[in-house]
């Protein structure tokens, strides 16, 4: 009450201009550098997909408005239905793997332990590092007849390399390296995200848990979990949408010069730059993409109420 | 607060006004785009202008530092044609006709087009993006005869698109140090499938980092599948694939056998058929004509070990004759919005005829012009292996389109494609694998 | 009873360094395999044993690159995006990420929701109408497009409102009633209390500038302009028996941003350290 008398008769000129219209050119002000790159360059285009998913066009001739048949031939589309299942696997491949190493390495890293920065920067390094060059080791590393790995494999358990996994080129293994890659590569970036987590807890809150006696379990039980909720929110959030746009990390480990993945690694979004840019189908790519965008959605709504009552 | 209300009504009419206007905007300009086309060409039309005037054409083309002969094409045009200059906008070979499309789409200001396949050729005359020929060829006199019949095999609806500058057709190359470390007689011009499978057995010895493969197959579909379409029985736009089967059994029993390089491993390390074939870890290879010139020079350069090198004919099914092969051409197309059009042409007749013909072929690459003097000049220059079976090689009989032209031809390919790199991944069995793509292509087929 | 207690510890101390030296050799392999590899002739590369210091440094495998392909000319292109992309990110971000997250106005969950949103939406759903308009405002094959898809990402404004959500609200309505404007505020007491999550946007809007593929690969279709990415990849698919070569490549093409993240290293660890003290 105090404030807004002050404002008024402290700047008697702006009274034409209510306060609240005041306000809101204020909060427009701070949001409009962001918002007008954003909106021109990112929700344009994706409006314009949204329309895109009930027309059929080819990018040249005229658009012609088929209504929901786009989304009818998703429905027996086989292929997309593989790589559907494919992009869900791999999430659930990754998703806990990755948060439970994230959130295991950031409580380690958070003691006061030898070579701590060092450490921080070996886990965080493989994010940094370009994917198209550790990608470009892992294909070498994970060779299967040449590559040191299975060299390292056969040498230790005797088993000929023609009977070990061929990872990356083995149907079975594919996902599982893909997987291991991707924690590899990523959990770096999650644990630095729970690190800072970690570092906003009060350490009051450890102290006194501690004078309850309450031992290291119970306090990571009891302190630190609450705490890191929004965190680990936020953390479960980016995971499981990088998880479900995943397009380059496949590319790069398993397509080749030519781009090309089979059954057993094609993802959603390779199935819809497929569509667009190979088929030319961008009617028919857009539907693909708001099937994407809403299951993603759905997804982070679920996640954003489960914070309200968690947090 | 009816203030506050207006003024946010306000924002959000604005906001959706702009992005009506945005998207109608997009629109329009795809929709204009064919009618103002010929106005385009209009204004370029050479005749007001006078002869000497700069003209700057953009050649979309791909690999330009790998490809020999894109610089000797440009300045023997340029000798000619002091006042235009060509510039090059790599677009890469991976996916070039994607991005060719997507640019062009989008508008890109290119003129002169390089049409590398089939497929993505079919594509872009449904884009409406490529300007017609058929007018232009009557009236500068084109003969269309000097080109073995490929014009008439990109023919669309009665009219053409593209010319034809290059007619490669497929070879098996092999690496004559191997057989004479091996003791074993050269392959001749003359192999079936059976001996040359026979052949690539006896060819394979040592393991690990010293292995050599008796044969090599490229991770293209058109490297395995097409041995099929040799006998001349069926193509793969008909769809039905049952005829595939024999081939790849035999391909993925030398798979499993050891003979060729594991398919998924090639793949995923993105291995080039060039430096396999370089390093002397393969015997023979499958591979187009285009290949000449770049081992060639990869020779002379130091690139390539495999120094003592031939090349013989394409295997054939049994009752085929020998020197019956599969070809792909590659064309010159004028982007239809090019303001530079008349240029653009006369650039594109100039590659496309004997005179391009004639820098193509000192570079060894085989051009879409294929006589007697041209075939003598790539077996003259030097580097090219000197014994007579690989002369020899390069006269066909037959030659079988890697893909005919088809309406449907690109969406057929990606389909095609995709089961391909099922079956040899094992992700499907054979069986499996042809009826997805006979199920898959016929509702291409039906629409 | 005191005693076995200790010992425990220490044997759990034992046991945890050791994991702990397992993991990072795990982690550490890879890059010291490819600097290896990069000092190989071909046929050695995959020569087993494994030989981890080459008795016969290939030093010519790194100024062989330099000589295939314009490495030094990626690299620059790729650093000026980054740097340009990261600070635009930077400021639009923060200033946007205070109105969501200290200020009240209508649509506020609306169009942050919106933000969300769009961070779930791939890019590659909308790159073709984007494509599209980039073109028309004559921005293909330029740098400009590049900066423009990705400086204004709805990921930063989340990632700074998260940060910004944990100040609590009373030190801005101190700042009010002291008679501070809202600019004031998030200039004096927003931006100095948020260094840590600058610095931690910093790092990721740098790394996914520098790492990005797709983007550049469709608007930098002039060799002059390209980034490493693509210049790595178009390298690696030209010259895939070239194995020493390409591991050289590799190492080459993050050494750069091994620099900047050692160098901002420092600030980032110790950004996550006080921001504990002082958030």
């Amino acid at each position: 009450m105090q404030n807004e008398t002050r404002v008024e008769t402290g700047k008697p000129e702006k009274a034409l201009w209510s306060k609240g219209v005041r306000e809101h050119l204020v909060a427009y002000s701070f949001i409009a550098p962001n918002f007008i790159g954003f909106a021109v360059f990112t929700l344009l285009p994706m409006l314009f997909a949204f329309v895109l998913a009930f027309v059929k066009w080819d990018g040249a001739n005229p658009m012609k408005f088929v209504g929901v048949d786009n989304f009818t031939r998703l429905i027996q589309d086989t292929t997309f239905h593989k790589a559907f299942w494919n992009t869900v696997v791999y999430t659930i491949g990754v998703v806990p793997f990755t948060m439970a190493c994230a959130l295991g390495l950031a409580i380690l890293l958070n003691q006061k332990i030898f070579a701590r920065n060092f450490l921080r920067t070996v886990f965080f390094f493989p994010y940094v590092a370009s994917l198209v060059a550790v990608a470009a080791v892992w294909n070498f590393i994970f060779s299967p007849t040449l590559g040191p790995l299975n060299n390292i494999l056969h040498a230790i358990t005797g088993v000929p390399i023609e009977d070990l996994p061929r990872w990356a080129a083995d149907k079975d293994w594919a996902m599982f390296t893909v997987v291991l890659f991707t924690v590899w590569k990523s959990m770096g970036y999650y644990m630095v995200i729970y690190l800072a987590g970690l570092q906003g807890i009060n350490p009051e809150l450890y102290e006194a848990a501690q004078l309850d006696g309450a031992n290291a379990w119970r306090r990571f039980r009891n302190v630190t979990v609450p705490q890191l909720a929004p965190t680990t929110f936020f953390v479960l959030m980016i995971l499981v949408i990088n998880s479900f746009k995943v397009y380059d990390i496949f590319i790069n480990l398993f397509a080749g010069a030519d781009n090309q993945l089979n059954d057993s690694t094609r993802v959603m979004v390779y199935q819809i730059y497929n569509t667009a840019f190979r088929s030319l189908d961008y009617g028919y790519a857009s539907a693909m993409a708001i099937v994407l965008f809403l299951l993603v959605l759905g997804i982070t709504i679920v996640q954003f109420n489960g914070e309200k009552k968690y947090g | 607060m009816k203030l506050k209300r207006v003024f946010s009504m306000t924002l959000v009419t604005a906001l959706s006004l702009s992005m009506i206007a945005a998207c109608s905007g997009n629109n329009g300009n795809n929709g204009a785009a064919p009618t103002t086309a010929p106005t385009a060409g209009n204004n370029a039309s050479a005749s007001e202008k006078p002869a000497d005037e700069p003209v700057t054409l953009k050649w979309a083309l791909w690999d330009w530092e790998a490809t020999a002969y894109y610089k000797p094409l440009i300045e023997a045009y340029k000798s000619k044609h002091p006042n235009v200059t060509i510039e090059y906008v790599d677009l890469g070979s991976t996916d070039y006709m994607t991005m060719l499309s997507t640019q062009l789409s989008g508008g890109a200001d290119l003129d002169v087009l390089t049409i590398k396949d089939i497929p993505g050729y079919a594509n872009l005359v449904k884009q409406n993006h490529l300007e017609p020929l058929k007018g232009f060829i009557s009236e500068k006199g084109v003969d269309t005869a000097a080109y073995g019949g490929t014009v008439e095999q990109i023919q669309v609806n009665d009219e053409v698109y593209a010319l034809p500058f290059r007619s490669d057709f497929w070879l098996i190359y092999y690496n004559k140090d191997l057989f004479d470390k091996a003791g074993v007689e050269y392959p001749t011009n003359d192999m079936t499938l059976d001996q040359y499978d026979e052949l690539a057995r006896k060819m394979t010895a040592g393991s690990g980092v010293n292995k050599v493969y008796g044969a090599h197959y490229h991770t293209w579909r058109s490297a395995v599948q097409l041995f099929g379409i040799l006998d001349g029985q069926h193509t793969v736009v008909e769809g039905d694939y049952d005829f595939l089967k024999p081939t790849y059994e035999r391909i993925l029993k030398e798979q499993n056998d050891g003979i060729v390089m594991d398919y998924a491993t090639l793949k995923t390390s993105s291995t080039h058929y060039s430096g396999v074939f370089y390093n002397n870890s393969i015997a023979m290879m499958n591979m187009g004509s285009w290949f000449i010139a770049t081992q060639i020079e990869k020779v002379k350069s130091g690139e390539s070990a495999a120094t003592n090198w031939g090349i013989v004919k394409y295997p054939h099914p049994d009752g085929v004759e020998a020197g019956t092969t599969l070809g792909t051409i590659t064309s010159l197309a004028v982007n239809k919005k090019s303001a530079n059009k008349e240029a653009a042409l006369d650039f594109l007749q100039f590659v496309t005829g004997s005179e391009g013909a004639a820098a193509i072929a000192s570079t060894g690459t085989i051009p879409a012009i294929k006589n007697d003097e041209v075939i003598g000049s790539i077996t003259s220059i030097e580097g090219f292996p000197a014994d007579e079976n690989s002369k020899a090689a390069l006269s066909t009989v037959k030659t079988y389109l890697e893909m005919p032209m088809h309406e449907k031809s690109a969406d057929i390919e990606v389909i095609l494609n995709e089961a391909h790199d099922n079956i040899m991944t094992k992700n499907t069995t054979i069986d499996q694998g042809l009826a997805d793509m006979k199920t898959r292509v016929q509702q291409i087929l039906n629409n | 009873m005191v005693g076995t207690d200790k010992r425990l510890k220490v044997a759990m101390v034992a046991f945890v360094y050791v994991l702990l030296f397992l993991i990072v050799l795990a982690m550490l392999v890879p890059y010291v395999w490819m600097i290896s590899a990069s000092l190989k002739l071909n046929k050695d590369v995959f020569s087993f044993p494994i030989q981890w210091i080459p008795e016969l440094p290939r030093w010519k495998n790194y100024v062989d690159i330099w000589n295939r392909i314009p490495l030094g000319l990626f690299i620059f292109n790729t650093a000026k995006l980054a740097v340009i992309v990261t600070f635009l990110q930077l400021l639009t971000s923060s200033f946007a990420a205070y109105a969501f997250s200290k200020l009240r106005f209508k649509g506020r969950n609306l169009l942050f929701l919106g933000y969300i949103a769009t961070i779930a939406i791939p890019w590659q759903a909308y790159m073709v109408p984007q494509f599209i308009m980039m073109r028309s405002l004559g921005l293909n094959n330029t740098h400009l497009a590049i900066i423009c898809l990705q400086a204004f990402s709805a990921f930063g404004v989340f990632l700074m409102r998260q940060f910004y959500q944990g100040i609590p609200d009373e030190l801005c309505e101190a700042a009010r009633i002291d008679g501070l404007s809202e600019y004031g505020i998030w200039a004096r007491i927003m931006v100095p209390l948020s260094k840590p999550a600058l610095s931690t946007l910093t790092i990721f809007t740098f790394v996914s500038t520098w790492n990005d593929f797709l983007g550049p690969m469709i608007y930098l279709t002039k060799t002059p302009l390209k980034t490493i990415q693509i210049g790595l990849r178009m390298f690696i698919s030209q010259y895939s028996a070239e194995y020493g070569l390409i591991m050289a490549a590799s190492v080459v093409s993050i050494i750069p941003v091994l620099i900047v993240f050692l160098g901002l290293q420092k600030y980032f660890v110790q950004g996550i350290a006080s921001s504990g003290v002082k958030g």
